[in-house]
């Protein structure tokens, strides 16, 4: 492997360029430096072993692993974090961790983008998160609830005399989405559409066949985008694209990265969280008594339901060579933190496997952390305890239907689909 | 609007004034004072916004509001001291017009 230093540039975001970098993916391309000691080829997402429990395979990685290893295989070659503290130290220090080239979907070099503010470094990201945060944080979302808690019980009706319902299609799909279509400032209409296309963004490993659906989805937002800068409206496409830090507009291809990365991290990370949480339930009789009796302690149920069914992965890379827990490593290498590994640490949450709802509140991962932790944090949590609380009052006892066997799909975002259930 | 008063830890003093309602924490990161990162955008899910209120408003704006608030604040880099909070949970209200809060050297 070449040994000349490697420089990660600084992105600008007005001047997007296709990142140098290739990804390594395989055993014929591991660094000289990674100490063979610390090699695994974990095939995560594809393990039958990690798709047959996740979550006990997520917890299990402190005892299997080393704390730092180096994944070798076709998603690419990384190091690997699953300690709480490494997690928090990577997604914190900019100056060492780059998002640049954070995310795997594949652009057009000849007409690049940046995901924005995903793949900018601080402090050029907090002019994009200081045009969306007003939408999202904690107070901004509190104006969804009534919308929340209206859409959650419409959604039982159409199914509760039924006695069953395919949770995913049912519930956990249309109830974010419909709210984030409403928060962008998107049709309702186009729901089944939207999400087709996402999951076939997401579920898909090969760049080949993901070209095609960034194609799709773009175009789309491209006219969305049009639409907005003539019909200005409260939704978020309008606020990006007539927004004006410092009196400056936003560039197109700012504008459209932008809108692009909102809208598929919008769509599928929700859903897959709440089938998680329903699939717990629905086994857990004595659990789901122990929350409805004690209404007033959701948010805690919430925060620790998150901790254990965190659904996602970090990436980052090196822009300066750095030791980190004894293992060197250097500018250029690639790292993804185990986020819903991280959650199980057991220095940070003693027995982690037991779901505790009244842990002390420590800070979880599952909505990653630093800068560029997510911008739907808060909603997301209002729609888990809003789902939580009404579902819980009119359909108390369900569990899953005899007979399905439930599986884990390989994906980047982790939940079990389908997941029939019968009350 | 209330002025509130943010001293660096290198004793740097940064006078903001802030909207009645909004937080202590907001009216840092949307003004520049670099001393509070308030990563989680006020859900009290971090403990990156920590902050000491001066002594002499330690009386109305000095004691943790909520139990998570006082778990979290576990959490701090820096050192925990009696009127530590995290800024995010002090509203601005007409009252608090004045308010000094000291910013700890780290959050993280």
């Amino acid at each position: 492997m070449a040994t000349a230093p490697i420089v990660i540039p600084e992105n600008d975001p007005r001047n997007p360029v296709p990142f140098p970098l290739p990804r390594l993916a395989g055993p014929d391309q591991v660094p000289d430096h990674v100490p063979e000691a610390l090699i695994r080829s974990t095939n995560m997402l594809f393990n039958p072993e990690f798709l047959a429990d996740p979550y006990a395979y997520f917890s299990g990685m402190h005892e299997k692993l080393p704390p730092i290893y180096y994944d070798v295989g076709r998603m690419g070659n990384a190091w690997n974090l699953t300690k709480h503290e490494d997690a928090f130290f990577a997604l914190r220090h900019g100056e060492y961790f780059s998002s640049a080239s954070s995310t795997p979907f594949p652009r057009d070099p000849s007409d690049y983008f940046y995901f924005l503010p995903i793949e900018i470094d601080p402090p050029m990201h907090r002019k994009y998160r200081a045009i969306v945060d007003p939408l999202v944080n904690p107070q901004a979302v509190l104006k969804w609830e009534e919308r929340i808690r209206k859409l959650s019980n419409d959604l039982i009706d159409a199914v509760i005399a039924k006695g069953e319902c395919e949770f995913t299609e049912d519930f956990a799909r249309p109830l974010p989405v419909c709210v984030f279509l409403d928060l962008m400032g998107l049709p309702q209409d186009m729901r089944d559409q939207f999400v087709t296309w996402v999951v076939q963004l997401l579920k898909n490993f090969d760049p080949a066949q993901m070209i095609p659906t960034m194609k799709i989805i773009g175009d789309y937002l491209k006219s969305a985008i049009e639409d907005k800068r003539k019909n200005p409206d409260e939704g978020m496409i309008s606020r990006i694209v007539h927004a004006a830090p410092n009196g400056e507009p936003l560039s197109d291809k700012e504008i459209f990265g932008f809108v692009f990365f909102v809208f598929i991290a919008g769509i599928d990370t929700v859903y897959a969280t709440l089938n998680n949480i329903w699939y717990w339930l629905a086994r857990n009789p004595d659990r789901r008594h122990e929350m409805m009796a004690d209404p007033d302690n959701i948010n805690a149920q919430v925060e620790e339901l998150l901790r254990v069914f965190s659904v996602t992965f970090s990436g980052r890379i090196l822009k300066q060579d750095l030791e980190l827990r004894g293992v060197q490593m250097k500018a250029g290498d690639r790292l993804t933190s185990i986020l819903p590994a991280c959650n199980y640490d057991p220095e940070v949450f003693p027995e982690p496997r037991k779901i505790d709802f009244h842990r002390p509140r420590k800070p979880i991962l599952a909505f990653a952390g630093g800068v560029h932790s997510c911008m739907g944090a808060h909603l997301a949590r209002l729609e888990i305890k809003i789902g939580l609380q009404e579902w819980l009052k009119r359909i108390p006892e369900f569990s899953v239907k005899p007979g399905a066997e439930i599986k884990y799909p390989p994906s980047a975002v982790v939940g079990p689909e389908p997941l029939p259930l019968v009350w | 609007m209330p002025l509130v008063t943010y001293v660096d830890h290198d004793g740097t003093r940064h006078e903001v004034e802030v909207e009645v309602g909004d937080n202590v924490m907001r009216g840092a990161v949307n003004n520049g004072v670099e001393g509070i990162v308030g990563e989680c955008s006020g859900g009290l899910a971090c403990a990156t916004c920590h902050c000491y209120v001066a002594a002499d408003w330690a009386d109305v704006a000095g004691t943790p509001t909520s139990d998570d608030e006082r778990d979290m604040l576990e959490s701090a880099a820096a050192e925990v001291r009696p009127t530590s909070r995290l800024s995010c949970q002090i509203e601005v209200t007409a009252e608090l017009d004045g308010l000094v809060v000291e910013l700890p050297e780290r959050q993280y």
